[in-house]
């Protein structure tokens, strides 16, 4: 997780994730892949720094005498070499910190300026056109520039598409489904319970709201991964284990609305919980009077006096659904593949986590941006549940 | 109501319902005393061994202690910045003819709306700018400050239920503007501060967004960051273990439930709504 | 202290509540502000005290202008509708809490507190806490809050209307008794007229932010300058008959009577529309000009019985009798009379002729 590369600054610096977007926009692959693999090359200018930074002189003179202009496919073959030296450096440590000396790849390094990073871009010896070499240089600027290149490549990249699937699917059914559809269905029936176990159950379905969510999260790996208490229960029915979390995609969004879900439903119930106890009782008596059945009761009393919450809840509750990716993140993380990612946790990743790349913070927070546009217009949208004269009332002491 | 309906269907359609719960909950507690074989479902013996966390380190982490000590200090600073600043502003919004007052309010109804989540690429840039990333000030100024849109909006709504004449009535006994809210209205709003405080403690308490993206070395680690990197960094997934970390973790938040359960829903449901 | 009010305006946004108000009230005297609910009393009130600005005009305290000096500063004592008291205080404190601001010292506290609930009778009551108190003493408890700095004038707002009925009986001689005992100047804000009229010195009649008529209570039920008025005091209230100018005569067909005018409409013209009111006691069996009509409902009230009777052609007039004679029910032809000497008279415009 932790950074702090090119925040403030105007560095060049081409990353696998640099690369393979290029490849996207089609730049020349094998070109691409040259740039990508790293080879080792016993080069002056390999050898002066190696020398500044203190490698023994012993060592340096062999390798300018002999094995000039010699190179090595990959960072094994060429320390695998070095070893074989007359002055061979004497530790692993000593070794490893000669080695990068003669890298001669760009890939990962930083370049202060562009210069520097023009040279060594020549000095890869690859046959680059003028617009092949500009592109790269552009594309590997990490500091601030004005571009819409983030959007563009927002709407280009496939996975877009997939990421604006899962959100939808995510929020469409994590809010059906529990927000407001579980919250009304314990609401409805904890209404009808006696005081004493309607509080049980409300206060056992608030435990997830209120447990931090690491811990919550946790609990339900406990659950559902291999070594977990599914498994253990399964197992007696002949059930091979598995992780239930992970497995399979299908299992994956199971788990990931039912651990949303359960913490959303709380609060729709206790919303609704409260509007349903203003409801007149005579109201209810009256239609109890009039023949109506419990369904009944339900479907035309109770529903149509509580439908302001409910639009509430729903309104609130998608935008928080939309936005907020602590528990995904912490649960399958997207996973398996990117089965799960959803929009707020893709900004993330791509902005604030390694795994996925180094780091694009301008791309992370323009589909953040997406996020923020539509937080803006639904809650201006929720501004509207408010009865905003009232609470904008001039105050009643003018001094 | 309805005595005639019989309620023992919906008993059990709701325990059905509610058994995930009730079985992660349980065994949150039992597996942090006792011992459980692979693939058993029932524990085999008490032991106290998966709470040494307590007394010596675990593997390549700092101190549990010293997470706790973070926290609280994380936890605490939020509510005293939360309830410092929206007991105050709060009350200039509801009660005094401040300019761009209608403004302001607009702003904090659409904040708190709004989830400032989506803003945490931003703050993460602006903290390595400020020079405030991984520093326990950082994260408290940022939580304290995403937290106080909520805050602001849920004070106003107990300003604005305390009655006109009060104030009416201090001020013609000669207070000042500023001896009237503290001495005749702070004191009517005196549950709506605990609740909020409260409220803000728990809040701070569970974050944990916040600090793993601004405030991740070990020296300034919270116990959520703590848990988290505990669990990730894990080779042998010791359940047990996590699950003792998290119970010392999340006993204050217990304690406060058991005890105040019903301010608690009370600010989770209604709070939002205003 | 005496207040006067000098072209008082007040706006609240667009709308234009008061407009060159003009009001003054003497010192020591008991002014009631009386008028139908939402005519700006309270908001002339407000004025006074400080509490919301004028947006025009000015405000003069013993010919001090204090127009812009903040409400702290003014010195007067106002009892509100609800009392508001301060909820988490004992009485004791709550009485204390002017002096206190003040920071006068405890002992000097405590001896005016003393003084203050024994003028209002509620000495055994200093330690409780304002939600253990019945209506009158809570209010009792904001009087005297509202007296312990000695102000230079009371105001109260609809002090009596959230008291029960019998309480508000109590309560009327108490805060007359109260304010006569100290000799402040007060305003008592009200939409009650037996209120107005048997508490105060003068009463300011309101209707839609303008004053109407500022007279004696008894003066104001004689003599009303117009019909509203009439109309607003004196319960059960006067009924209106049309009447018309006919040679110096004036006829009221409504009840089938004619009469020479009294001397002051002789000089109106012939076939002038005139507006007749007729109060309940002047409606009576003994009087000479007789209108007929129907009892359309009874009211016993003990030591009278109030009637409508509806006229032939669906007016309605009231009578009040006392009780000796047993009540007549309703449906009985009554021939009741007026006495011409005993009407009102109002033009066109609805002011008295
Ligand atoms: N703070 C205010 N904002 C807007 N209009 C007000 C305000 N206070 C009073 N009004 C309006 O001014 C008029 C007079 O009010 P008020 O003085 O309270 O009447 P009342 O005679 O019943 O005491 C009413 O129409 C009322 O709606
Ligand atoms: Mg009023």
């Amino acid at each position: 997780m932790s950074t702090s590369t090119g925040i403030t600054g105007g560095s060049y610096q081409t990353t696998p994730s640099i690369l393979r977007s290029l490849a996207d926009q089609g730049f020349d692959r094998s070109t691409l892949k040259h740039i990508g693999t790293e080879s080792y090359l016993v080069s002056e200018r390999g050898l002066q720094a190696a020398a500044k930074a203190g490698t023994k002189t012993e060592l340096v003179e062999e390798l300018r005498e002999r094995y000039l202009g010699e190179t090595f496919a990959s960072r094994r073959l060429f320390e695998r070499f070095l070893k074989t030296l007359d002055n061979r450096p004497r530790s692993t440590r000593a070794l490893k910190t000669t080695s990068p000396y003669f890298r001669k790849s760009l890939i990962n390094e930083r370049f202060n300026g562009e210069d520097e990073f023009r040279r060594a871009l020549k000095e890869l010896g690859l046959d680059l056109s003028r617009e092949q070499t500009d592109q790269l240089v552009r594309a590997s600027y990490t500091g601030w520039i004005w571009t819409l290149e983030n959007f563009r490549k927002m709407f280009l990249l496939p996975e877009t598409r997939q990421i604006l699937l899962n959100t939808g699917f995510y929020v469409a059914s994590t809010l059906l489904l529990f927000n407001v559809g579980f919250a009304l269905v314990l609401a409805i029936t904890t209404f009808y319970l006696p005081k004493g176990q309607a509080a049980i159950f409300r206060a056992l379905w608030f435990l997830p709201r209120i447990t931090p969510s690491v811990l919550y999260v946790l609990l339900w790996k406990w659950l559902t991964w291999d070594t977990g208490f599914i498994n253990a229960v399964v197992a007696n029915f002949g059930v091979t284990p598995r992780n239930w979390m992970l497995d399979t995609a299908a299992n994956a969004w199971v788990t990931v609305i039912l651990i949303n879900g359960f913490i959303g439903a709380s609060m729709g119930m206790i919303i609704f919980s409260s509007a349903m106890t203003a409801i007149p009782k005579q109201m209810l008596y009256a239609s109890e009077v009039d023949g109506a059945n419990r369904w009944q009761q339900i479907r035309h009393i109770i529903l149509p006096q509580i439908k302001w919450p409910i639009l509430f809840v729903t309104v609130y509750q998608t935008l928080s659904l939309l936005t907020s990716f602590e528990q995904i993140f912490l649960s399958t993380d997207g996973g398996p593949g990117s089965s799960t990612e959803v929009w707020a946790l893709s900004a993330y990743h791509n902005a604030l986590d390694n795994y996925w790349g180094n780091l694009q913070y301008g791309y992370g927070a323009s589909l953040a941006l997406v996020l923020v546009v539509v937080g803006v217009i639904m809650s201006l949208l929720y501004l509207r549940l408010f009865r905003f004269k009232e609470l904008v009332k001039l105050p009643r002491i003018e001094q | 109501m309805s005595h005639n309906l019989k309620n023992w269907p919906i008993v059990v359609g709701l325990i059905l319902a509610t058994i995930p719960i009730m079985l992660m909950y349980l065994y949150l507690f039992v597996d942090t005393f006792t011992d459980t074989l692979p693939g058993e479902m029932i524990p085999n013996r008490f032991t106290l061994v998966h709470w040494r966390f307590l007394w010596e380190n675990i593997e390549g982490k700092a101190s549990v202690w010293l997470a706790m000590l973070n926290t609280l200090i994380f936890a605490g600073s939020v509510t005293l910045i939360v309830l410092s600043v929206s007991s105050t502003s709060s009350y200039a919004l509801s009660r005094l003819n401040l300019p761009f007052r209608r403004q302001f309010l607009v702003g904090v109804l659409l904040l708190h709306a709004f989830p400032s989540i989506t803003l945490i690429i931003a703050i993460f840039l602006i903290l390595q700018m400020v020079g405030l990333y991984n520093t326990l000030i950082g994260v408290i100024l940022v939580k304290a400050s995403l937290q106080l849109p909520l805050g602001i909006w849920i004070m106003k709504g107990f300003y604005d239920s305390v009655p006109w004449e009060i104030e009416m009535a201090g001020i013609q006994d000669g207070a000042s503007r500023f001896t009237v809210w503290y001495r005749l209205v702070l004191p009517q709003v005196r549950p709506g501060f605990f609740a909020l405080g409260l409220f803000s403690f728990l809040e701070g308490w569970s974050e944990y967004i916040l600090p793993t993206v601004l405030a991740p070395a070990n020296d300034v680690q919270v116990l959520s960051v703590f848990l988290a990197q505990l669990i990730q960094d894990d080779q042998h997934f010791d359940f047990n273990l996590f699950k003792s970390v998290g119970l010392f973790y999340a006993t204050p938040v217990i304690i406060f439930y058991l005890f105040f359960q019903d301010k608690l829903m009370n600010i989770y449901g209604g709070g939002t709504k205003g | 202290m005496e207040i006067v009010l000098e072209n008082f305006t007040k706006r609240f946004g667009e709308l234009t509540v008061i407009e060159n108000m003009n009001l003054k009230i003497n010192e020591g005297e008991m002014m009631a502000l009386l008028g139908p609910s939402g005519c700006g009393k309270s908001t002339t009130l407000f004025a006074i005290c400080g509490i919301q600005k004028l947006n025009g005009g000015s405000v003069y305290f013993d010919g001090q202008d204090v127009t812009l000096m903040p409400t702290q500063q003014r010195n007067i004592g106002v009892v509100f509708q609800s009392f508001a008291l301060y909820p988490h205080m004992t009485v004791f404190q709550n009485i204390a809490f002017p002096l206190t601001v003040r920071k006068e010292d405890k002992l000097t506290i405590k001896k005016n507190v003393g003084e203050m609930a024994e003028l209002v009778h509620i000495e055994e009551l200093l330690e409780r806490r304002p939600e253990q108190l019945s209506g009158g003493q809570q209010q009792r408890v904001a009087l005297a809050r509202a007296l312990i700095r000695k102000p230079g004038a009371l105001l109260m707002d609809e002090p009596l209307a959230n008291l029960d009925a019998k309480l508000r009986l109590e309560m009327r001689s108490e805060i007359r008794r109260v304010q006569l005992e100290t000799g402040i100047s007060a305003v008592l804000v009200t939409h009650d007229q037996v209120e107005a009229m048997s508490m105060s010195d003068r009463i300011a009649i309101m209707k839609d932010g303008k004053i109407l008529q500022v007279a004696s209570p008894d003066e104001m039920y004689q003599r009303p300058e117009n019909d509203f008025i009439a109309g607003f005091l004196g319960n059960p209230p006067i009924a209106f008959l049309d009447g018309i100018i006919s040679a110096g005569n004036v006829k009221i067909s409504s009840g089938n009577i004619e009469f020479p005018c009294p001397e002051n409409i002789e000089k109106l013209p012939d076939g002038s529309h005139i507006s007749v009111g007729i109060r309940p006691e002047f409606y009576q069996p003994g009087n000479p000009y007789k209108i007929s009509g129907t009892v359309s409902f009874v009211e016993i009230q003990g030591r009278e019985n109030l009637y409508d009777i509806r006229l032939k052609d669906g007016s309605l007039l009231r009578s009040i009798q006392s009780a000796n004679v047993s009540p007549l029910s309703s449906g009985t032809e009554v021939d009741w009379g007026v006495n011409p000497e005993q009407l009102f008279f109002f033009d066109n415009s609805g002011k008295r002729l």
